[in-house]
């Protein structure tokens, strides 16, 4: 235990510098660290982004080389439909972390739209080759701010994509200044009005919940039933 | 949570502020411990003991008066030197009775007068007695029996004029009254310091003593907004006196059992500390008064501020939450499984600040125990304390500074 205590009435100066002196550190190791850790998340995104595009790379050459061979392998090998909504949502956790590199993050949203693209067209030249019928949702959002049914629709979206594995759902932030994608925008006439969402090359404008979804989309019921049938054919 | 935009800058302003307060104060705790083996400005004890008069005053304290003043009579200290004097402020209840059962005693003596609150009860007794210092032990509280001889031998020192002691939690049961043991751990620590720095702004109830001629030069007791402990120690601190602390001078004081109890003890506190501070804002930054006037006082009220400030922010970052976790409901018809990614760890720089706020306040909390009571762990209320105390604080911080701002005055009950 300690002693009894008394001080003088006087100003430690020195004691505030060198807790300002402290202080500081402490908020500068503060900063350090969650700039550290959000340095590691977006070289994580980096690298999947990077899987991605070489995974999208080796589908196109595999399928230039083997044509309709791989036609099986290419329905059976969905590149980003595992990857693609994680990496979504990665994105947009970044987007609410404050140290997080604002040009750094507008990058990998470009790279990751950009890779959207090209599986989309992918996916498409696949699907013709093969005659298959994948189910695309094209989703258009906007985060300035001037979307308020926008968080909503993704929620929407997100519980839909978990309902539906296959179905393929492609989301670009409609303020992304990259020229394919203003290219995307201009082929399907999407008017700023969001949320949007281009399904079967029709456009919607505003919240479309799920049920709204599953009426102009009935194909997602065949691709429930394909899951269903898979499953009891691998039993 | 949020921290973009303005909000988050004064968050983060804010978050700086206590930071620097938590480190100041261990900085100039570490900066003491260095000078451990110097004269510390308490006396050794070899001069002659004084008459020391305990003054406790009363009202409507039946249940604990008998143990208050048989703590009293219990202390190690010259019979023919010390007198308690119980003060009866106009009880209904049984509280006389249970006092005249020392009557007749040497060391006892009884008054009762017509209620006019405890400034007047302990001015009553100033005026009553011839004792060289005068303390004041609250009826709810009892005294360790050394605790005397650990603060009269600081008087020897001149220059001191009033000596806290170390406050802790009498009895606790209620999960509450645990939460507040940690508090007062850390009350401990922050007298201790407050003390060391010159800036003792309270001599708390639970047997703070006085120069007896000290208190008579400055006037007496004040109603000081219900608060006259706080006001005496402002007092003594404009008129250049020193506020020592003995914090191994071990005091036990009932704490409130339940919420609405607290919440009541807590709006009086704040209230008086609000208004206290306005009667003496001629000390707000002024260097004439040291470390108080340039750091304490200040960051006390930044304090107050900060408190309703986080606890307004958190409540509505909650609340939003739960309305996009309803309308996510609406919208999906599912909860949300919560993700195990540990990409999803918050690591913001928020966060990690707020963890090592709340390190520091543990580590204070510990060395109030460690100050008070020799023992290095903290109470076991401690992590509720960490956990749910800065949620409850806003309330009677909230309510105190309305109080403080229309002036409505606050009951003592």
């Amino acid at each position: 235990m300690e002693n009894p205590i008394v001080g003088a009435r006087r100003a430690d100066w020195r004691s505030y510098a060198v807790a300002l002196v402290i202080t500081t550190a402490i908020f500068a190791t503060a900063l350090y660290a969650s700039n550290y850790f959000n340095e590691r998340r977006i070289a994580e995104i980096r690298t999947t982004q990077d899987n991605i595009s070489i995974d999208i790379l080796s589908l196109e050459t595999q399928f230039d080389l083997l044509a309709e061979h791989s036609c099986r392998d290419i329905s059976e090998n969905s590149v980003l439909s595992k990857e693609i909504r994680p990496l979504a949502e990665r994105l947009s956790y970044l987007e609410t972390q404050r140290s997080v590199d604002e040009s750094e993050l507008l990058r990998l949203k470009r790279y990751y739209s950009l890779l959207q693209i090209k599986d989309l067209l992918l996916m498409k030249k696949v699907a013709t080759k093969c005659s298959l019928k994948p189910v695309f949702i094209l989703y258009f959002y906007s985060n300035e701010g001037d979307c308020k049914d926008c968080e909503n629709q993704g929620y929407a979206l997100t519980a839909l994509s978990e309902k539906y594995p296959q179905l393929r759902i492609y989301s670009f932030d409609y303020n992304l200044d990259i020229s394919a994608l203003q290219t995307l925008l201009s082929i399907n006439d999407v008017e700023n009005k969001l949320p949007a969402l281009s399904i079967n090359d029709k456009m919607y404008y505003g919240f479309r919940n799920i049920q709204d979804i599953e009426k102009v989309l009935p194909q997602l019921a065949t691709l429930d039933k394909a899951a269903s049938s898979t499953r009891k054919s691998a039993r | 949570m949020p921290e973009i935009g303005i909000s988050g800058d004064i968050i983060y302003t804010l978050l700086f502020i206590s930071l620097y307060f938590e480190v100041f104060l261990l900085i100039s705790f570490l900066e003491r411990r260095a000078e451990r083996f110097r004269p510390q400005g308490g006396g050794n004890g070899a001069g002659a003991l004084p008459r020391v008069a305990i003054v406790i005053p009363c009202f409507n304290e039946e249940r604990t008066l008998a143990s208050t003043i048989e703590s009293v009579l219990a202390l190690r200290y010259p019979r023919e030197l010390l007198e308690a004097i119980v003060v009866d402020d106009g009880s209904t209840d049984g509280t006389l009775k249970v006092a005249k059962q020392y009557e007749g005693r040497e060391d006892v003596r009884i008054f009762h007068k017509e209620n006019g609150g405890k400034h007047t009860a302990l001015n009553l007794a100033l005026a009553e007695t011839t004792a060289d210092l005068i303390g004041c032990l609250d009826a709810d509280s009892t005294v360790g029996p050394d605790a005397l001889m650990r603060i009269v031998p600081v008087f020897d020192n001149k220059d001191v004029s009033a000596v806290t002691p170390g406050i802790h939690v009498k009895n606790p049961k209620t999960m509450l009254q645990h939460v507040q043991d940690a508090e007062y751990n850390l009350s401990v620590f922050n007298r201790f310091m407050l003390a060391a720095l010159g800036s003792a702004f309270i001599t708390p109830g639970p047997f703070s003593i006085f120069r007896t001629q000290t208190v008579r030069d400055l006037g007496g007791w004040r109603h000081g907004h219900s608060t006259e402990d706080m006001e005496m120690a402002l007092r003594m601190q404009a008129g250049g006196h020193l506020i020592a602390n003995a914090p191994s001078a071990t005091v036990h004081t009932s704490t409130p059992r339940t919420l609405p109890e607290l919440f009541r003890q807590r709006v009086r506190w704040t209230y008086g500390f609000l208004r206290n501070a306005l009667d003496y804002r001629f000390m707000l930054g002024n260097r004439a008064y040291g470390n108080l006037g340039l750091m304490i006082l200040p960051l006390a009220l930044v304090s107050v501020g900060a408190g309703i400030y986080f606890f307004i922010h958190v409540l509505w970052y909650w609340l939003e939450r739960l309305y996009d976790l309803i309308l996510r409901i609406q919208i999906t018809g599912a909860f949300p499984h919560p993700s195990l990614d540990l990409f999803y760890i918050n690591t913001s720089a928020l966060w990690f600040l707020v963890y090592i706020a709340i390190a520091l306040i543990l580590v204070l909390i510990c060395t109030g125990s460690w100050i008070g009571t020799g023992k290095r762990m903290p109470p076991v209320g401690t992590p509720l304390f960490i956990l749910f105390y800065s949620f409850l604080t806003p309330l009677w911080l909230g309510t105190a500074v309305f109080r403080a701002l229309f002036k409505t005055g606050v009951e003592w009950r």
